[in-house]
């Protein structure tokens, strides 16, 4: 007789438990690919550590959300009527439909990811797709169709919550999902992010991911947040818990600014994009399902070795810049004295290092923190609500992560260092022609 | 329209929402970018959906959190019930000197648009910017009562007299931005 309750070791949570329906999710093609997909692209080449797969960090996101959902509906953590009012009754048929559906929500949230997962997403896939469409779309096939009614769960149910409102455009949200995707991919205290910082640091030895997520989890609580006559439940804190959410969020920042955004890190992602866009058909990932379940990590790095060792393949030279490990160096980053004279600094650096390089030199970065996910209700002792930026320092004043880098062709580093100190004042000053539309 | 006159419209856009008494949160931003967006056609180019409370666009979002990186702009705590302000940083006075042109060229619209929402809560920029969302997006040509309910059944917890109330104002604030000046 089938096992009805599976355990799966982690490195992160110990024990991760599925049951026998949960495991057909998990055995379902979509899903197994993703352990050929590293969760950090290629950062094992700077930190060798960092070679775990979207396949554990999908499990223990699933993991986290069951725990964030069984605290946050316990009636002893529910504090107000507004909120009482939203969640189903313990017990209900409606508090275990959604517990299901977030879990594997949860588990499938990553489905879609493409190979090395953001490493070459945005320039690569056709105009209005991204990964969380192919997400949708796999949540809503045929194979897995057949999976949710066994469940006896809707697909449209688990991809709301998979990928949340800023991706699932056309479906109304009501407060009740919108808190559970929150659970999922919420800005401040998503279980998403919570996996990745504590997999990401354990992974690549790195201890800035860390933060006490047992008191974090345990604090979380769904508070009413009121903006001037508006009153909307969504998901705070216990004022108790407020410092292990300073030190999360605070996690976020030094493993963007460490480790995400390591510019060496970055510049591998942008040749291995150089070599998909050679190397692609027309440049481009597939987006039918079947062509894009055929591609994973293993099948691109085969592909890539090859053309590093052939000059007559697509894609020889970024290729061979991987492999070889001759990236391009850093040439200029964005600083506070820069982006007072001109916001867009690093553009104009990049355009003037293009004219006076060729294009084929010079490569660059972009990258800014979106959302605001430093501000969330928080309760305190005596049932009072405050805003989080009331009542602490550290969170309103945890710096936006921006990065902005310029590459330059090894070869012509030490010329173009000579030039940017000669000319960065020039470079960076906002023009007035620049007025004109 | 660039990155940069996108920056310094919001800029002019939160300085004139604070001169008439706004305390200019992010929702006070958000709905006032999107009547300027829709009444105006000024190409900032950002995706509005209709979300929990009315049109929201992720993106605006976004660039709000980005001109803080830039330190054009910076949040400002406020006690409750309010969330925070956004003001202008130190940064923002020179970006709008280099795009004075781009800002005389719409503060005719900016001061329209911060004139009709001057010192409104929330809720009720709420029901405004949900009641052009309907009549421009999904029901052009309904009438006001066809609109009026279209509103309450997107959003439940807005009932039939603040959403005939809204149609009305949104209508007349429609022809109002089309009178030639």
């Amino acid at each position: 007789m089938a096992k009805n309750i599976h355990e799966i070791r982690d490195p992160i949570h110990n024990f991760i438990r599925l049951d026998s329906n949960e495991r057909k999710v998990l055995d379902s093609r979509p899903f197994q690919r993703l352990r050929y997909i590293h969760q950090l692209g290629l950062t094992y080449l700077l930190y060798p550590g960092a070679t775990h797969r979207r396949f554990e960090h999908s499990l223990g996101v699933m993991e986290l959300a069951s725990r964030v959902y069984d605290v946050i509906t316990n009636p002893a953590n529910i504090f107000h009527d507004t909120v009482r009012d939203e969640v189903p009754p313990l017990d209900s048929f409606k508090h275990q439909y959604w517990r299901q559906v977030l879990r594997m929500a949860a588990l499938c949230h990553d489905i879609g990811h493409l190979p090395f997962s953001h490493a070459a997403e945005k320039e690569l896939l056709p105009e209005g797709w991204n990964h969380e469409r192919l997400t949708l779309e796999i949540i809503r096939s045929a194979e897995m169709e057949s999976i949710w009614k066994e469940i006896k769960i809707t697909s449209d149910d688990v991809a709301k919550l998979a990928v949340g409102p800023k991706y699932f455009r056309e479906i109304y949200f009501s407060n009740w999902e919108a808190i559970l995707s929150e659970i999922i991919t919420g800005n401040s205290f998503g279980v998403d992010r919570m996996d990745y910082l504590l997999r990401d640091s354990h992974h690549a030895g790195v201890a800035y991911g860390k933060f006490d997520h047992y008191r974090l989890i345990d604090t979380l609580r769904i508070l009413p947040k009121e903006e001037d006559g508006s009153i909307e439940p969504v998901l705070g804190i216990e004022e108790g818990g407020l410092h292990t959410a300073e030190s999360l969020l605070l996690a976020r920042y030094f493993m963007y600014t460490q480790l995400y955004f390591h510019s060496i890190r970055r510049i591998y992602d942008i040749h291995l994009q150089d070599f998909l866009k050679e190397w692609l058909p027309e440049g481009y990932f597939p987006t039918a399902l079947l062509d894009h379940l055929q591609l994973n990590d293993n099948t691109i790095l085969t592909e890539l070795f090859k053309a590093a060792d052939d000059v007559t393949l697509n894609g020889h030279d970024p290729a061979r810049r991987i492999v070889n490990r001759e990236h391009f160096k850093l040439l200029y980053q964005r600083n506070p004295r820069d982006v007072n004279e001109n916001p867009d600094s690093a553009k104009a650096v990049f355009k003037a290092a293009c004219d006076k390089f060729g294009e084929n030199n010079v490569r660059k970065d972009n990258y800014k923190q979106g959302g605001n996910g430093h501000e969330f209700p928080v309760i305190t002792e005596d049932n009072q609500i405050f805003s989080s930026l009331e009542l602490s320092d550290t969170l309103k004043n945890v710096p936006i992560v921006a990065v902005d880098y310029v590459f330059i062709n090894p070869e012509l580093y030490q010329d173009a260092v000579k030039w940017k100190k000669e000319n960065i004042q020039t470079i960076i000053l906002l023009r007035k022609e620049e007025n004109h539309e | 329209m660039n990155r940069l006159q996108c920056d310094v419209v919001i800029l002019s856009l939160i300085d004139n929402l604070k001169e008439k008494g706004s305390w200019c949160g992010e929702t006070h931003i958000q709905k006032a970018t999107y009547f300027l967006q829709k009444l105006f056609n000024i190409p900032l180019g950002f995706e509005f959906i209709l979300y929990k409370h009315g049109p929201f666009s992720f993106d605006l979002s976004d660039e709000l959190t980005a001109m803080r990186a830039d330190m054009l702009i910076r949040l400002q705590p406020q006690p409750r019930p309010y969330g925070p302000s956004l003001v202008p940083s130190n940064g923002s006075e020179s970006i709008k000197k280099h795009f004075s042109s781009t800002l005389k060229k719409y503060d005719r619209n900016i001061q329209f648009v911060a004139n009709k929402f001057r010192n409104r809560g929330v809720s009720e920029l709420e029901r405004l910017a949900t009641a052009l969302y309907v009549t421009q997006e999904i029901n052009p040509n309904g009438s006001s009562e066809f609109r009026a309910q279209c509103i309450t059944e997107l959003k439940p917890h807005i009932n039939m007299i603040e959403a005939r109330a809204a149609v009305k104002e949104v209508d007349e604030i429609i022809i109002e931005s089309q009178e030639p000046k």
